[in-house]
């Protein structure tokens, strides 16, 4: 499975925004993702990738642009 | 069958006064603490120079001297008017000049606020004592308990005025109808401005249970609820749909962490099929229910346990059947498919109206001859599968954001009033569940601001007058930047449309 592609789509499902080339952009500085957006994009996360996200040690700043969320999602899936 | 909501309390505290009342992570309050304060507030509102029966404000988050000043007001004859903390100071002015209160009770400290003719009464200003309250004072029959102010299609706040009936019929329907456990102990997470904190407040005291309170600010961030809500315990768990969903993050969220939860009861949108079945799957013995009613009468007026059976047969689940002391009836001149219309609810707990507002009340209450009670026009679309009750939609502009009620035309309000703006629609994009998940303004600007600045400094610019003006959970996720909006038949912009196309 291709991370970025999914995390991708899992972003654009969200935000309706093809995030492909802001890669780095932030997406709570910038309104796109709110509080509850970000719940449902790690349970799509979990779902998608059979993930385990540890959330009661989440911190948004590990998670707030499309490039960190991707590196995430990689090392959690090579735990 | 409870006779009056404020003795009942009083009797609780005289029968069991060290049994506790309050658990506010882990500070935690008596029946008896909770009589002597809310006798001590009545006592210093009654010292007060306000007109009786006036209502009052109160400002704050969830403290244990929160629901004691609402005691003292009604115990004292005075409605109060909860106002979450988080509001913004134009939120708190708003709200005094339609309800024309002449004092807040500023439980936790206001905003920076011009309160000129305004009484501020402030915790230490009421010093702990021993007063005997006239029973005779106590709110009852059909004065005013409460006033809840929502979302208002043109920028004032409308405030639902909620009686002692009102919420008596209410309380009575709860505690009857859902098998509750003695004792119960309730969770508390919705702002006690949000009319959901009603389904855990009032039915918990006068049962002799137990609040046990999860602050705004603590769901707010994940890391403190998670660290959080494990620690907490209780038996009937009343959340809006999408904060149960947000809890599923959590691992700890299942019933070997929560031994004690029997009961769930949902309200303030719609419940997705998907998350009931997730919740069985956690939760397999607890008793799971929906519920629906408009803040207009009284907290919720259906319900249905929401059973494998239920669950199996529907695929968008229904929202229960009508209480007893109460009839709905479908409306079928309303509303856009042939067999749906306009929910109509007739009962004992519908609000006599809003406050100081003949015009909205009209539009949305009547009582016709020979009726015993008022009827309410709740704008929201259903039909009835024998007894059942469904839930199809809105036949205006009204929505339901992660629980909150937001009426569109009050966002579009603030945004055509934008110096940059020419029109702006707020419009909600919807998820397979029906459900809500972001609210989208789609914006005309004026001639030539496009090329004074980018979209970015204008849709910080935009956001932060917004801001100004309407709560936090209204200001939309996306702004959307184009060169027309489609214009209607009679010259304004056709929000229909707009709603369509950023569905499609």
């Amino acid at each position: 499975m291709d991370t970025k592609k999914e995390v991708l789509s899992i972003l654009k499902d969200l935000t309706s925004e093809d995030l492909s080339d802001k890669m780095d952009e932030n997406i709570f500085a910038n309104g796109l993702m709110d509080s509850m957006a970000s719940v449902q994009m790690l349970l799509n996360l979990q779902d998608k990738f059979n993930i385990d996200v540890p959330v009661s040690e989440f911190d948004r700043k590990e998670w707030d642009t499309p490039n960190k969320i991707v590196a995430k999602v990689d090392s959690l899936r090579n735990e | 069958m409870i006779k009056d909501v404020i003795k009942k309390i009083d009797e609780v505290a005289a029968n069991d006064p060290n049994r506790i009342v309050y658990d506010y992570l882990g500070k935690t309050n008596t029946y008896d603490d909770l009589k002597k304060r809310s006798d001590v507030w009545a006592h210093k509102i009654e010292s007060l120079d306000i007109p009786a029966k006036s209502p009052i404000m109160v400002w704050g988050g969830q403290t244990f001297e929160m629901i004691a000043s609402f005691l003292g007001c009604v115990k004292s004859g005075h409605a109060y008017i909860p106002i979450a903390s988080y509001s913004n100071a134009e939120r708190l002015t708003m709200i005094q000049e339609v309800s024309e209160s002449k004092i807040v009770l500023a439980i936790d400290k206001l905003p920076d606020v011009d309160l000129s003719g305004i009484q501020v009464v402030k915790p230490d200003d009421v010093k702990d004592g021993s007063y005997q309250i006239d029973q005779n004072k106590f709110v009852e029959g059909d004065d005013n308990f409460y006033i809840i102010f929502t979302s208002g299609t043109s920028g004032k706040p409308k405030g639902v005025q909620i009686s002692h009936a009102n919420l008596l019929s209410f309380v009575n329907w709860e505690l009857s109808d859902f098998n509750l456990p003695q004792h119960p102990s309730f969770l508390v997470q919705a702002p006690y401005s949000f009319d959901l904190s009603v389904m855990s407040l009032y039915p918990a005291l006068t049962a002799a249970g137990k609040l046990v309170v999860l602050p705004h600010d603590v769901t707010q961030n994940f890391v403190q609820l998670f660290q959080t809500m494990p620690k907490l315990q209780f038996n009937v768990w009343v959340s809006t749909p999408s904060f149960a969903q947000m809890c599923f993050l959590d691992k700890t969220f299942d019933a070997k962490h929560h031994p004690n939860l029997t009961h769930m009861l949902f309200c303030g949108e719609e419940l997705p099929h998907d998350e009931v079945a997730t919740l069985k799957k956690k939760f397999p013995d607890a008793h799971i229910f929906n519920t629906y009613g408009p803040t207009e009468t009284t907290v919720a007026v259906t319900q249905v346990e929401i059973t494998d059976d239920i669950l199996k047969k529907y695929d968008r689940l229904p929202i229960g059947r009508p209480k007893k002391d109460t009839k709905i009836t479908i409306d079928k001149s309303k509303g856009d498919k042939a067999d749906d219309g306009e929910i109509i609810i007739e009962g004992p707990s519908v609000s006599k109206g809003y406050m100081n507002n003949p015009e909205k009340t009209q539009n949305a209450f009547f009582k016709q001859d020979g009726d015993k009670y008022q009827s309410h026009r709740s704008g929201d679309e259903g039909f009835f599968d024998g007894d059942m009750l469904f839930y199809r939609g809105r036949i205006d502009f009204q929505i339901k954001f992660n629980g909150y009620r937001i009426e569109l035309e009050e966002i579009n309000h603030y945004l055509d009033q934008n110096e940059l703006v020419r029109y702006g629609v707020a419009a909600p994009k919807y998820n397979k569940d029906h459900t809500v998940k972001q609210i989208v303004a789609e914006i005309e600007l004026k001639d030539g601001i496009k090329r004074k600045y980018s979209e970015t400094v204008l849709t910080k610019k935009i956001r932060d007058d917004l801001a100004k003006n309407v709560m936090p959970y209204m200001i939309p996720q996306r702004f959307v930047y184009r060169e027309k909006l489609p214009i209607s038949q009679n010259g304004k912009v056709d929000i229909k449309s707009v709603i369509e196309e950023v569905n499609k």
